[in-house]
């Protein structure tokens, strides 16, 4: 064998190793990924549980468990970002990531109920946005819409919204829909319990909001 | 398929070819000329120096030459004035009457036409040839004579870096530069060198008798002399300790135009008059290798480009799209933790990485194989940075060149 081939074979051989270790330190770090997804929704589904077991022992002076909910919508946002761009990386059908979607959409519905019986227990009146969207290619002002979203969940913080993939398989999110009677016209917007489809921009959007309510929940964040 | 599936070969052979000159550098006849030693023989030498315009730098370079660690008796300097329109004729005047210095004034032909009337002039058993904006150290010489006791050698490269270096775009031609010292030991070694560069190349005055003098070869003489000499079945060494310092284009614009007449004049040479080398068994490494992974490379660098900027614009119309509408002291702030979770470790990026680590590691091999002093740091910054985003400028001002047959002036 010429030293040219020897050479030719022994680079192939390396291409090869280095493709092999790459791709192995990306899905390495891609489960590493999803083990911190499933650790954060483990300590975040602790605390769902917690916080409604608090508000049971709580009956006469449910209103304790304010300051929780709210920390606890935080947290589940965090993760609602973090479960986005894992989506983007792994695929929208990465087994692993339908599970934790399951999960995280399953915890939505847990926190989204809480905060109802909060607001009706406490007499407060928050402002609650389900936000329905499909990453299957069908709804192209979905991304338009969640950032919409995104930026006002920053600017009123005690701003309620619970995002749900539409065609996610899951029996509690199929309820949710045929109770708020949400139909496949996406992106959907139930605020406070009224509908809404479509998304043109940010301040059709704010119509949608009871009068008041944003700017009410300003003057409460900031104050 | 994504866009980005495209760049996977692309980056495959870029590593295949990365890994295979590793591989070289390792190998027996690669160590081999490392361990060259310098011997004594001392066979009569004679440097050309052709000149057009070069006042600035002439007699520096000439100096350079006399400070040669040889014997004065076997060594020539021959100056060729290519009708220079600026003071470089007085400039050489200074070496009027040194022994070892010959002057010779002619009417403006080219550079290929100032090689040969000094080479007409000489009977070296070696010539060389220094472009007049490069300098060499006083033991470039003999570290270039021992490639000939190989009697299959005909021709000899040196090692190249930039002359001090200043700013971003000098330091990082610096590290192209050097890069390409050890991408020539190693190439060199299996025989598949395509170009001997203007800076201190040495040919057997045996072999321009046979093959001829210099052509234009579309302006890139250099290369159409290797070429040549490939095609003709005889080997091109190398020494990767006899350092040259050149002077290198200060601005992007001037790179550019350096540099397309090099592509161009690599594509019409290596697709015109030596296309079948390309592909030739009987050519070994240039042939099989070499030849078609530069070819590879041009259109690589192009389509990569490419994919950049349509991922770029993509991304970019896409952002602003969805800020639309939304107050720009959100819009513009970045959201979100900065967390690992959030890197974005794909498989193209990460390869992408090892190609460019592997590249720049072998500027650092050139750096210790040449001894080329200088630090190397900030040069290395700027190739990562600016040399993806440069270069395909020349790949595709001078594949635009060659497809719709446009010739440019040299300067």
């Amino acid at each position: 064998m010429s030293l040219l081939t020897r050479n030719a074979l022994i680079a192939l051989g390396i291409t090869i190793a280095l493709a092999g270790t790459v791709a192995y330190t990306v899905n390495y770090l891609n489960r590493a990924r999803i083990s911190e997804l499933s650790t954060i929704e483990d300590q975040i589904s602790i605390d769902t549980l917690s916080l409604d077991t608090q508000f049971s022992l709580l009956e006469a002076a449910p209103c304790d468990s304010v300051a929780s909910s709210t920390t606890l919508t935080g947290e589940l946002a965090d993760l609602g970002s973090r479960l986005s761009y894992a989506e983007s990386q792994l695929g929208t059908n990465n087994p692993q990531v339908v599970r934790l979607k399951d999960q995280y959409s399953l915890l939505e519905i847990r926190d989204y109920l809480i905060t109802k019986q909060l607001a009706a227990a406490c007499g407060s009146k928050p402002v609650i946005v389900l936000y329905f969207y499909s990453n299957a290619g069908d709804c192209s002002n979905c991304d338009k819409a969640g950032y919409a979203l995104s930026y006002l969940r920053n600017t009123y913080p005690s701003l309620r919204v619970y995002s749900f993939d539409y065609n996610l398989d899951l029996g509690a999110l199929k309820t949710l829909i045929a109770v708020t009677k949400v139909r496949d016209i996406l992106p959907a917007f139930v605020v406070n319990g009224k509908q809404y489809y479509g998304f043109t921009s940010l301040s059709d959007l704010e119509k949608q909001f009871p009068k008041g309510a944003l700017a009410t929940t300003t003057a409460t964040s900031t104050s | 398929m994504s866009p980005q599936m495209v760049a996977y070969p692309f980056l495959f052979i870029a590593i295949f070819f990365e890994s295979f000159i590793l591989v070289t550098l390792l190998s027996e006849p690669a160590r081999a000329r490392r361990l060259r030693a310098r011997g004594a023989l001392t066979p009569s030498v004679a440097v050309i120096v052709p000149c057009y315009n070069e006042a600035s730098t002439v007699a520096a370079t000439c100096d350079s030459l006399l400070a040669l660690d040889y014997p004065k008796e076997k060594l020539e300097i021959i100056l060729v004035n290519d009708g220079s329109t600026d003071e470089t004729a007085r400039a050489m005047a200074r070496f009027d009457g040194h022994p070892q210095v010959r002057i010779l004034h002619k009417e403006n032909g080219g550079k290929h036409t100032a090689l040969n009337a000094g080479i007409a002039l000489t009977r070296a058993e070696l010539i060389g040839c220094l472009d007049a904006d490069s300098f060499v150290e006083p033991d470039a010489l003999r570290e270039i004579i021992p490639c000939f006791a190989d009697e299959r050698v005909v021709a000899t490269t040196a090692a190249m870096s930039i002359h001090r270096p200043k700013n971003f775009i000098e330091h990082m031609q610096n590290v192209e530069y050097i890069f390409g010292i050890t991408l020539r030991h190693a190439i060199a070694s299996v025989n598949g060198i395509y170009v001997t560069p203007g800076p201190f190349s040495f040919y057997r005055s045996s072999i321009l008798a046979t093959l001829g003098g210099f052509r234009q070869g579309h302006q890139t003489e250099d290369m159409e002399m290797a070429l040549r000499i490939q095609q003709a079945g005889y080997e091109i060494g190398n020494a990767p300790r006899a350092r040259v310092y050149t002077k290198a284009p200060r601005t992007v614009a001037k790179l550019v135009k350096q540099r397309t007449r090099w592509t161009t004049g690599f594509l019409r040479n290596v697709l015109g008059e030596y296309r079948g080398l390309i592909g030739d068994r009987r050519h070994g490494a240039l042939g099989m290798l070499v030849l078609p992974t530069a070819l590879l490379a041009i259109l690589s660098g192009i389509l990569l480009f490419l994919l950049m900027l349509f991922t770029l614009a993509h991304g970019l119309v896409n952002a602003f799209e969805v800020r639309a509408g939304i107050p720009l002291s959100y819009a513009l702030v970045p959201h979100g933790a900065f967390d690992w979770m959030y890197l974005p470790t794909n498989f193209l990026l990460l390869f992408g990485l090892v190609a460019l680590l592997v590249s720049l590691s072998f500027a650092l091999i050139g750096k210790r194989l040449s001894k080329t002093p200088g630090n190397l740091f900030l040069g290395l910054v700027s190739y990562t940075l600016l040399y993806g985003l440069i270069a395909p400028l020349w790949l595709l001002r001078a594949t635009a060149d060659v497809t719709f047959r446009k010739h440019r002036r040299w300067r």
